[in-house]
């Protein structure tokens, strides 16, 4: 079934379009992922459980909801989708920075659970410590809290990067199947699926997923192990 | 002359109603129908008569024919299929799945180029007709010309007219013709490519205009039973099909029927 193991120019092009996807989706959330979870760990403001259930909401809904709702909401039609064409040109309809929105939408609960827990588990006393000390709340959160989190951070990171590669549902019912823009690599495999006679190019498809999320999961890891080593030495 | 299988489907109906008539709420006997998605709408009333005339209940599944074809090659359940071309047919029949003898043609269909209802566009449809530059920036929605029947039939009619290379780069391909065609019906691709019955269903949409029949091979619509699943049930949603009743429906839809 498996006639070589080169890549074949359609699954070049469905896993770097996944790669680049998925890197978009996790490098536009983290700013904002940091921000919510610090919000999170740190504050307490009225209608904080909402907002916690409001970011969660992705994880729990089914992606075919999120998917519709970003139709809706961001399509060429929709309320914020047509301001944004008419006013700036922008548009996330049926190119990869729509699948980049899917993606980043639903991955973005893990990154920030990551880094709420890490929050969660470092010292306070050491930021107050700072503050007495004469450090500001800026100078606090970038040379004590945000180095003390990167274990954290990174966990987040891998965590929505491989929810990220496996996104299928919110994509495909947002920015439908575009090669080249919109079919990741899940969508690829489905639409071999479809295809009688598609079997051999799905297996290939399925080990090449395997492959990279194994290699994702590998990396955070080494890297996790990394900088906790530094943090602690 | 009363054949042997048509006096055993009789004689089989005789008894099963012969049966049914003490218990009155004895369950009609299922077909399970895998049908193109474009016969969603028309299968849908056409079984609800078939359940009205007391011979049995369908349990429709509706998808692109493609798709179909493949769970009916994994072993879905089917006993009826409806396909929206030949290929999907034949691709069945050659792996030795449909039953013999039981395939014919049902219907017939056309191609149209369609818009959202409040769209002013008009195109006519010749060679080299400015179909990339109507679509500007948007995309021209299609089912997935690499499997779903009507992309398969638009492909052939574009490079046909010569402008396929044109609009390559700019389809949204929908996984069925329902998929293409609720693109356009929202107002997210500007121009699409679905059957006229499908156009038909929609109030959101307009036929912009209809492909000449010469652009591509007729569209024929297959039906046969699933081999090994010939129940008494699914012979006379078969023969249901072809009856007076069911053609008023599909020619209300807009089907050509044979």
């Amino acid at each position: 079934m498996i006639d070589s193991l080169a890549l074949t120019p359609f699954e070049v092009e469905a896993l770097t379009l996944s790669l680049w996807v998925s890197g978009w989706a996790v490098l536009a959330s983290l700013p904002p992922g940091i921000a919510c979870a610090w919000l999170l760990a740190r504050c307490r403001f009225p209608g904080k459980s909402l907002v916690d259930g409001l970011i969660h909401l992705p994880l729990v809904l089914p992606p075919v909801v999120v998917g519709y709702a970003l139709l809706v909401t961001f399509g060429r039609r929709g309320v914020v989708g047509a301001w944004l064409y008419d006013t700036f040109g922008f548009t996330f309809a049926f190119n990869w920075k729509g699948a980049a929105l899917a993606s980043a939408v639903i991955a973005f609960p893990l990154l920030v659970r990551a880094v709420r827990l890490s929050l969660d588990s470092i010292d306070k006393g050491l930021e107050d410590a700072a503050r007495t000390l004469g450090a500001g709340p800026v100078r606090v959160f970038f040379t004590i809290t945000l180095p003390l989190v990167t274990p954290g951070i990174i966990t987040g990171v891998i965590l929505a990067f491989a929810r990220s590669l496996s996104e299928f549902g919110a994509t495909i019912t947002f920015v439908s199947n575009i090669p080249g823009e919109t079919r990741t690599l899940p969508i690829a495999l489905y639409t071999l699926t479809q295809v009688p006679g598609g079997d051999a190019g799905a297996i290939r498809l399925c080990i090449i997923s395997v492959v990279v999320a194994f290699i994702a999961l590998i990396a955070s890891e080494i890297l996790a192990r990394r900088v906790s080593r530094r943090i602690e030495g | 002359m009363v054949t042997r299988r048509s006096f055993i489907s009789l004689a089989s109906f005789v008894f099963a109603a012969a049966l049914s008539l003490p218990a009155q709420a004895a369950p009609l006997p299922e077909v399970t129908v895998f049908a193109a998605a474009s016969t969603t709408d028309a299968i849908n009333e056409i079984g609800a008569l078939f359940e009205k005339s007391g011979q049995g209940k369908i349990v429709p599944s509706y998808a692109s024919s493609s798709t179909l074809a493949r769970q009916i090659e994994n072993g879905a359940p089917a006993q009826l299929f409806i396909s929206a071309d030949e290929k999907w047919a034949n691709y069945l029949d050659e792996k030795k799945l449909l039953s013999p003898g039981t395939r014919s043609v049902l219907l017939g269909n056309r191609l149209a180029l369609i818009a959202p209802k409040d769209s002013r566009v008009a195109l006519a449809i010749e060679p080299g007709f400015p179909l990339a530059a109507r679509l500007g920036d948007g995309r021209l929605s299609v089912g997935d010309p690499d499997h779903v029947p009507v992309g398969l039939y638009t492909k052939e009619a574009l490079e046909k007219l010569g402008v396929w290379k044109d609009v390559e780069g700019k389809l949204a391909r929908g996984d069925s013709v329902r998929a293409a065609l609720a693109y356009v019906g929202r107002g997210e691709c500007p121009l699409g490519i679905v059957y006229t019955t499908d156009a038909a269903v929609d109030p959101n949409v307009r036929i912009v205009t209809v492909f000449p029949e010469n652009t591509h091979t007729p569209i024929t619509y297959p039906v046969a039973l699933i081999k090994g699943q010939e129940t008494d049930a699914a012979r006379n949603f078969l023969a249901f099909l072809k009856s007076d009743a069911a053609k008023q429906v599909f020619e209300r839809y807009g089907f050509a029927t044979k």
